[in-house]
């Protein structure tokens, strides 16, 4: 139990952490809604009713979607992009796809490898791809159920201040999603430009996410 | 009547999606607006004004309640608000703790700017 624990305590702690944030912004989002309800001549709703609400659901998958895009840009651009100095970036001669030699697939394999990795053909193509296909996916998912519950509160408010509700196109194409998604957006990016730059310069001594103390500022490819 | 039951079946994850459908409040939604302009046809000044959001009453005379009415054509229920169209008028009603309750009627669209209503409104 206690090997398990610590064999797993970033994966735990995060859930926690995510578990314990949600229900807080459970009870704030609620007592938020019920703030504005009264303002507007509503009745507040119970905690479970605003759980199962399109106010909850759209700023929650708000935040999802936005997170996996930018897991799902990382991913991706991380294959092609560098930048010199940073623990988050490959060297200049790894940039791209890599050999199969790098990537321990072909005659490269490793008898542990994933059987999918030793399958070869479209196996081990979609293999090789799969984390940043999930990701996106996952984005995709998120991104569509903000565009579901968005329309629902938006048509809540838009009903509640005396105006005609929308269809789903054109609620995709309103300032409010739009408004929505670009200000989440905006945020994940400049935290993972942030962080690839610090990074060169700065040190978090036994963090995997910063090099060595002492590794040289131009030095890229090695965490510690 | 209400266009969002689609919506349950096209997107992911399941607790989500089904937070952002509707409630399915169309058929009694659709019975206060009757009763309510049933009462107003027939002058129950009253049962009218009971089936008014306080809001709405706050600024009417019961005396002289007089919209439009007209027979139901189309409702929509998004959340605790609805919109119902009949032949004649577009009312706007607000779910509270006492149930459904009418909170603009004789209401006109301007445009992208809120609706102008004779009792209620924004």
């Amino acid at each position: 139990m206690k090997r398990f624990l610590r064999d797993n305590g970033l994966g735990l702690a995060f859930g926690l952490l995510f578990l314990a944030t949600l229900i807080g912004q459970a009870f704030a989002g609620n007592a938020d809604l019920d703030n504005r309800r009264l303002t507007d001549g509503g009745d507040p709703i119970g905690f479970w009713q605003y759980v199962a609400s399109s106010d909850f659901a759209v700023d929650v998958a708000e935040n999802w979607q936005s997170e996996y895009l930018q897991f799902f840009l990382f991913i991706f651009a991380t294959v092609w992009l560098m930048q010199r100095g940073s623990p988050e970036s490959k060297p200049a001669d790894r940039i791209g796809a890599e050999s199969d030699k790098d990537q321990l697939l072909g005659a490269h394999v490793k008898e542990q490898s994933p059987p999918w990795a030793k399958a070869g053909g479209w196996r081990t193509a979609l293999y090789s791809n799969s984390l940043g296909l999930v990701v996106l996916g996952l984005f995709v998912g998120s991104w569509l159920t903000q565009s579901i519950a968005g329309r629902s509160a938006y048509n809540n408010d838009q009903l509640n201040t005396f105006q005609d509700p929308v269809g789903w196109w054109d609620y995709v194409l309103s300032a409010d999603f739009w408004n929505r998604s670009l200000q989440n957006w905006q945020s994940e990016f400049l935290a993972i430009g942030s962080m690839a730059v610090l990074s060169v310069y700065l040190r978090q001594r036994g963090s995997p996410e910063s090099k060595p103390v002492g590794t040289p500022h131009d030095r890229t490819d090695e965490s510690g | 009547m209400i266009g969002f039951r689609w919506c349950a079946v096209v997107s992911l994850p399941a607790v989500l999606v089904l937070a952002g459908c509707g409630s399915g409040s169309g058929d009694v939604v659709e019975r206060v607006t009757e009763e309510f302009t049933a009462a107003v046809a027939s002058g129950d000044s009253v049962r009218a004004c009971e089936l008014l959001t306080d809001r709405a009453r706050e600024d009417v005379e019961c005396s002289s309640l007089d919209v439009p009415g007209g027979t139901v054509e189309s409702v929509e229920v998004w959340g605790d608000a609805a919109q119902v169209r009949t032949s004649d008028d577009v009312l706007f009603l607000r779910e509270l703790s006492s149930g459904w309750r009418v909170a603009g009627a004789g209401c006109e669209s301007r445009g992208e700017r809120p609706y102008t209503c004779e009792v209620g409104g924004p």
